[in-house]
């Protein structure tokens, strides 16, 4: 019996046979948060409250089917029952999948179909300890784990580092050693030399001692200097390489969800806050921390009693300190988020200019600016602020236990308790001593920095690819390319499929053009062929092999795409036609242009293959940016193509051009091709018609005229639409 | 016959709603009667009882309902209730705590449907905004709670909203 939770001992005792499921639900019938929970048997269906009392029961002879309506944040579990609908229970969003899987095994019941299975998705993932919902990726709790997890995992980076690390430690401990070397010189200077006032070698020698110690000090600081930029910018390199192949491995259903605009700010400042903890703040810490240990020691030999005196105030300078963390690092955050959202509004204006501009809208975009922009400065305040009123503070209260020993060492040095140069030399290490004490309130800001930064970057990373390459994958080899789809439903929200219960077979070379209205689910088809997205029930599978057992590697060497929006990359023509053969000669590049009828217009250009494109160069023209595409699909020489609306806006000459190009780019190769123009898919060799989902019709074009379908009403609502446009022109 | 691009009002004498006796909302529409119709907003965050699309069980609309104050009594009564069902979205009364733990937020939070408790990853992608001081949050899961003036709530709410606001 699947459960995620065990079914009460109340309930249990009154269900009689074994339940096939038994869930809870955490929505009463009137909406109100509570549980309810549902067992289903092979006779009823019935929903109890907690104490074991039943609320519903319906026979299984009664339902005719079942389903759960997903509403906004909650669904409802309904059973079709012959006097209509009936609502079983109701619940929140979070326990969707249960339901889901609820309906389903209701429905097979009735209609005495075979029962599906309960798979792990259909279940919450949440840790069985706090609640909590589990990361996608592992079954270990990230609250109930260890929390230094971050800064173990950070500190992995600087492994490979680890004798330049170490040798940075040694001239570390070194230079805290030799500056703690002066003030005692000075004291020797204070009570030997100058009260005694008896002139001789030791003045010269102290004074030698002191320059010794500073310029060792100088040197040791600087090749430390140099150790830490070294491996610091090293570190910062692997970190950027490491987020910036995440990015490109995570699934395209990644980035669906997401705006592009903030990566950047990802790869470049989390990875320099992460590395400012790692060489600077690191290496801070265990300096001071070594420092702070070592003055300890010199004053309690000096005294301890003023020692103990003057350390008073160092317990509230730490609890302090300690207050201030949490409050500091949410701040930040919500610094950083501000940031942010000035960032994403920058992009999303600036990406569309000519929307604005068209529109004459320049005023609001600037206002909108203005106000976000307002929110950074607000936020801004706030933090610096803190920060700035901080300090002060701090240094009052370390200012105290400076008073506290000139009192009550000054008392001591009138009794003759103590010299003037051990009085000396305590307040030259108290001040040492306090300044740290300080900046740990700066090393709480680089901690928290960085630990945030941390935190946004091992997400990226830990994101698991939705389309995880499989452990042994199948050699394929060069496939014929005949392609099936069984049963296929897929959707981008997983209880919105788009596509439904899909079966298609394709022989090898065979052209396929897809023909619906927009959101028929066309693209979709092709995303799942490329294998952009995984099905969510079904398998595809080319020459026999399913799609998922094959290395992605492979299969997209054996897949060619052009695409609608037709992206050249920075870089030369060649270097774009060449994108999926980098060791392509020239001369295969300019016979792949020449098949895509690119050739003439390129050798044409001033720069020839040269000729720069993408962002900063050359603007091509869309019907040469697509005759450049299929030329890169060409060389490319897939057995598997793939062609979404390749023609779509541009004058009919060019059209022709594509066409002629295309016609000789699909010859023996298996091809998907959509176009909103029916008349571009007549050398197709069928043409699936997709509708809501669902194939509607499969066919010639003469066949499906004849069927008077759905392709019929297509083509006939096409003809009215370029007769308006033959009218127009 | 009704021009079927333009978007069809239903006068409030034309519809009538009522509960059946499966707890699923029924009613007539145009003189015709559904045993099953679904309410969707069409302004979730501007207008909760405005410009509602009622629409058969397979979803295809049948009008919009202007306003749901213009309906009967009972019509109006089973609306509203289906609304709360469908649109599950609890007033936020008061909020215990946000705290940040590894890698989750978590809210504890008392609404007028009882209390409840929250997970996010982060907060940019699950706090929404949508105007004055209405603040919408949404779990990792998808559950849903809204704060509708987060500036009205007590000051212990305020102090813990403080800083992720």
């Amino acid at each position: 019996m699947p459960t995620f939770e065990k079914l009460p001992e109340e309930i249990r005792q009154f269900v009689g046979s074994e339940p096939l499921l038994g869930v809870r639900a955490d929505l009463l019938h009137d909406g109100q948060f509570g549980d309810q929970w549902l067992t289903v048997t092979e006779s009823d269906v019935s929903v109890w409250l907690p104490d074991g009392s039943r609320v519903l029961r319906l026979t299984v002879e009664t339902i005719d089917d079942a389903r759960a309506v997903g509403g906004i944040g909650g669904g409802t579990l309904i059973a079709d029952t012959q006097d209509g609908p009936v609502v079983i229970l109701r619940y929140t969003a979070s326990l969707a999948s249960v339901f889901n899987y609820a309906a389903k095994l209701i429905g097979a019941l009735a209609k005495g179909e075979e029962r599906p299975a309960a798979s792990k998705n259909d279940f919450p993932r949440l840790c069985p300890k706090c609640a909590n919902p589990l990361p996608e990726d592992s079954q270990s709790c990230p609250i109930c784990k260890n929390n230094k997890k971050v800064i173990l995992r950070m500190l992995g980076y600087a492994k490979p580092y680890k004798p330049q690390m170490i040798g940075a430690a040694a001239l570390l401990i070194l230079t805290t050693l030799v500056e703690l070397i002066p003030p005692y010189l000075t004291k020797v200077l204070l009570d030997d030399v100058l009260q005694p006032k008896t002139m001789g070698s030791t003045l010269l020698w102290v004074v030698v001692g002191l320059a010794v110690t500073s310029v060792v000090l100088s040197a040791m600081q600087t090749v430390r200097g140099l150790i830490g930029v070294w491996v610091g910018s090293r570190l910062m390199g692997d970190l950027r390489k490491d987020i910036y192949s995440s990015l490109m491995r995570l699934s395209l259903a990644f980035f669906d969800r997401r705006q592009t605009s903030q990566f950047i700010g990802r790869v470049n400042s989390d990875s320099e806050a992460m590395r400012q903890f790692m060489t600077d703040g690191i290496i801070w810490v265990a300096g001071e921390s070594l420092r702070v240990v070592a003055i300890f020691a010199i004053m309690f030999n000096l005294d301890w009693r003023l020692t103990m005196l003057a350390l008073l105030p160092v317990p509230v300078m730490i609890v302090v300190s300690m207050t201030v963390w949490p409050m500091i690092g949410r701040r930040w955050y919500q610094q950083w988020r501000s940031i942010f959202r000035l960032n994403v509004l920058v992009g999303d204006s600036l990406q569309g200019i000519r929307v604005v501009k068209a529109f004459g809208r320049e005023g609001t975009e600037m206002g909108r600016y203005e106000d976000a922009n307002r929110e950074v400065v607000r936020h801004n305040i706030r933090i610096e602020g803190m920060w700035q009123g901080l300090f002060p503070l701090f240094s009052f209260v370390a200012g105290i236990g400076t008073l506290l020993i000139w009192y009550y060492g000054g008392w001591s040095v009138l009794r003759g308790e103590i010299t003037i140069g051990v009085l000396m030399a305590l307040i030259t290490y108290l001040g040492m001593l306090l300044g740290p004490l300080q900046w740990v309130s700066q090393m709480i800001n680089w901690a928290s920095h960085a630990l945030a930064a941390a935190d946004r970057v091992f997400e990226i990373m830990d994101t698991p690819s939705e389309v995880p390459d499989s452990a042994n994958p199948v050699p394929v080899g060069r496939v014929r390319g005949e392609v099936r789809f069984r049963n296929i439903t897929y959707g981008y929200e997983k209880h919105h499929p788009v596509l439904k219960n899909v079966s298609l077979d394709v022989a090898a070379g065979e052209m396929i053009g897809l023909v619906g209205h927009s959101g028929a689910g066309k693209s979709t088809f092709i995303n799942l062929i490329c294998r952009f997205y995984d099905p969510d029930e079904g398998i595809i599978t080319i020459d026999g092999t399913d799609l998922r057992t094959i290395a992605q590697t492979d299969l997209r060497s054996q897949i060619g795409v052009v695409l609608q929006e037709t992206f050249l990359f920075d870089g030369t023509i060649a270097e774009n036609i060449a994108y999926s053969k980098p060791d392509a000669t020239p001369l295969e590049i300019m016979r792949a242009a020449k098949i895509a009828n690119a050739h003439d217009f390129i050798v044409r250009l001033p720069d020839g293959y040269d000729t720069r494109v993408g962002e900063r160069g050359h603007r091509l023209s869309g019907g040469e940016k697509q005759r450049v595409s299929i030329a890169r699909a060409i060389i490319h020489d897939p057995r598997i193509l793939i062609l979404d609306e390749a023609t779509a806006s541009v004058d009919t000459e060019t059209e022709r051009q594509i066409q002629e190009a295309i016609a000789r780019l699909v010859k023996g190769r298996t091809t998907f091709a959509i176009a909103h123009r029916l008349s571009t898919l007549r050398n197709a060799d069928r043409l699936v018609v997709l509708d809501h989902g669902r194939i509607a019709e499969i066919g010639t074009h003469e066949e499906l005229l004849a069927q008077e379908g759905v392709y019929f009403k297509l083509v006939e609502a096409q003809k009215e639409l370029s007769k308006i446009k033959g009218v127009e022109g | 016959m009704n021009d079927p691009y333009d978007i069809r009002v239903l006068q409030p004498e034309s519809i009538s709603l009522s509960r059946g006796a499966g707890g699923v909302m029924q009613g007539v529409v145009d003189g015709k009667p559904y045993s099953e119709l679904i309410v969707f907003r069409t302004f979730p965050f501007l207008y909760t009882t405005q410009y509602l699309s009622i629409r058969d069980a397979k979803g295809e609309e049948l009008g919009i309902v202007a306003d749901l104050e213009e309906l009967d009594a009972e019509s109006r009564d089973v609306l509203r209730q289906e609304l709360r069902f469908r649109y599950f979205l609890p007033r936020v009364t008061r909020v215990d705590s946000v705290k940040q733990k590894t890698d989750l937020w978590i809210w504890e939070l008392q609404t007028d449907l009882g209390p409840t408790r929250l997970a996010m990853r982060n907060l940019h992608d699950h706090m929404q905004f949508p105007g004055g001081s209405r603040i919408i949050l949404t779990d990792l899961t998808g559950k849903r709670c809204e704060i509708q003036d987060w500036k009205k709530l007590d000051g212990h709410s305020r102090k813990q909203l403080n800083d992720v606001i």
